[in-house]
């Protein structure tokens, strides 16, 4: 069963999810627009960047009604992101497996406060779906799925933090790939859409002279 | 003249053995008589060996001894700590037995509790009418806490009892990869937990000061067993004695397990092992406290689940168990009619099940 998850396994789910994603993207870019033929107000390009960075924070009106899913929003994804590039099994793993190369990993204290940043900001996101009413309605089971998948990767990823039994290791490397596998066909292809589709917004309206 | 030699040879070699003989002979006469005199003192069998003798003067003691050493750390001098093995007594002989009997009796309290009384009911049905209890910000909090507590108690309750209770289900190897999985994920969760019984303090705690009613409603039981439902007002004083039930154990079991889970700021083992001690027994207490809270959370009372789910209780559930806030609200105008709320969460966006008409309008 380890050699299976360490070996086939892994090269599927690298496969499904590279595949995945560059058919997504490509499918998205491939549809393109309709030509716009009006004398453009302002730059497309500049808007595009201006709205892909601004949409970082949110609108001041929106603010004092959203202020938990954008505190906890960030407290998950970019704890996320730091236990995913720079936590000390995954970049050995980058290092030995897929890049050749490898870079100063964060210290053992600064898994752990990431890990908590990056669960609470989870949990507390999902609780917000299931509990407020708007976004209890318009999520669905993708959404659910999503949410669980990821916290079970992040937990069998922190369950295995000593590294001392390889059951551990192989449970949470088999998670992550059912994620990888997962991850093309759901809306966690938002990680690679976001900027996309911002900048597309903000290139249209900008064009037209309104700030997105 | 060779064979002359020859023979002067062997006559020196004899000689040379008979004096090797006596001088052996003679080295054995004078060890002798010391021997058996020795012998005759003090029989082998009682010579007594100075490293048992060490090992008895170290593990032995009421109390630790610390030696010299140049190693520096806390309790680096100290050989054999015999705390060590009294920890281990009373948590193999006392905490896991008594922790068995109170959550097992809990447990058994409550299944009997609910065969006999099916839990409490709502006297009057539902009214069709709706008032706010929890706003959605109480109601993550809660979720929050109670989804880490679970997960902590989980864990909590392998790492204390896995050894009498999982070790002979699933053999020393798994019981290995899962204990050290739950450790990692009780010590990972743990400074969480601490983090949303602040939270939880600071959203409730102004509700859950003594007040009016309080003490009629301990000495009714909350009405548990018959009579007229005492009268109370936000929180009834048993969801007050569970809130600060919460928050000092919480607390407790918040500081205690930072102890354990960084030992390099200077305690020492006492405070390690009293901590053990504080950690272990207030957790199952929470635990057992918390068998009580989702019962009556759930099927032990009609209709409270409500409260932590879309927020909103019928008045007649609110008017039943929490008269005092119940008239208050109705005073301020703030019930809501079923319609209402219907509508209201219609276009909001919700699929919350709210009954338009009164229960007993429908027949039941």
């Amino acid at each position: 069963m380890t050699e299976f998850i360490d070996g086939p396994l892994w090269y599927f789910a690298l496969a499904v999810f590279l595949s995945g994603v560059v058919w997504r993207m490509f499918s998205i870019f491939r549809a393109g627009s309709k030509p716009d033929l009006s004398v453009p107000r302002r730059s497309a390009a500049v808007s595009a960047v201006m709205t892909s960075l601004r949409r970082f924070v949110p609108r001041h009106e929106m603010s004092p009604r959203i202020r938990l899913q954008l505190v906890a929003g960030y407290m998950f994804h970019l704890g996320l992101f730091a236990l995913l590039l720079f936590a000390a099994p995954h970049v050995l793993f980058l290092q030995e497996h897929l890049l050749g190369f490898g870079w100063t990993p964060m210290p053992h204290w600064a898994f752990i406060v990431t890990s908590q940043i990056a669960f609470a900001g989870l949990l507390l996101l999902w609780l917000h779906r299931v509990l407020n009413p708007v976004t209890r309605l318009i999520s669905d089971a993708d959404d659910h799925v999503a949410a669980v998948l990821t916290f079970v990767v992040m937990l069998t990823g922190c369950l295995a933090l000593m590294e001392t039994f390889t059951g551990l290791r192989v449970l949470h490397r088999f998670t992550v790939e059912l994620l990888m596998i997962y991850f093309p066909f759901s809306r966690l292809m938002h990680a690679f859409t976001f900027i996309p589709s911002r900048a597309y917004t903000g290139a249209w309206y900008g064009r037209r002279g309104v700030d997105a | 003249m060779n064979n002359n030699k020859r023979s002067l040879t062997a006559h020196q070699d004899d000689f040379f053995s008979v004096v090797k003989a006596l001088l052996v002979i003679v080295l054995l006469l004078s060890i002798a008589p010391q021997a058996l005199a020795a012998g005759d003192a003090e029989p082998a069998a009682k010579v007594v060996n100075p490293g048992a003798e060490l090992w008895r003067e170290v593990r032995q003691r009421e109390a630790p001894v610390a030696g010299t050493t140049q190693v520096a750390g806390m309790d680096s001098g100290v050989l054999i700590n015999i705390r060590g093995e009294q920890w281990r007594t009373f948590r193999m002989q006392q905490l896991i037995p008594a922790a068995g009997a109170l959550l097992g009796g809990v447990l058994g309290i409550i299944v009997l509790f609910h065969l006999i009384k099916r839990g409490l009911r709502l006297e009057l049905g539902r009214s069709g009418n709706y008032l706010l209890r929890f706003k959605e910000i109480d109601r993550v909090l809660h979720w929050f806490v109670a989804t880490i507590f679970i997960f902590l108690a989980l864990t909590g309750l392998i790492l204390l009892t896995g050894r009498v209770v999982l070790i002979p289900m699933v053999g020393h190897d798994v019981f290995s990869v899962i204990a050290s999985a739950s450790k990692e994920g009780h010590n990972l969760f743990g400074p969480l937990f601490l983090l949303g019984v602040i939270g939880l303090f600071i959203r409730f705690v102004s509700k859950n000061f003594p007040g009016k009613g309080d003490i009629g409603w301990l000495l009714k039981a909350g009405g548990m067993f018959g009579g007229k439902h005492p009268s109370a007002g936000f929180f009834n004083a048993g969801e007050k004695i569970w809130f600060w039930l919460v928050i000092f154990i919480g607390l407790t079991l918040s500081a205690t397990g930072l102890i354990l889970e960084f030992p390099f700021f200077g305690q020492d083992r006492l405070i390690i092992e009293l901590s053990l001690v504080l950690h272990g027994v207030g957790a199952v207490l929470l635990v057992a406290g918390l068998f009580g809270h989702i019962y009556m959370g759930t099927a032990g009372m009609e209709a409270s689940l409500e409260s932590m789910t879309s927020g909103y209780v019928d008045a007649n559930w609110a008017r039943q168990h929490h008269d005092q806030w119940a008239e208050a609200c109705e005073a301020e105008g703030a019930v809501i009619a079923g319609e209402e709320l219907a509508k209201k969460q219609r276009l909001r966006g919700t699929k919350n099940r709210v009954p338009d008409r009164p229960a007993a309008e429908e027949g039941q």
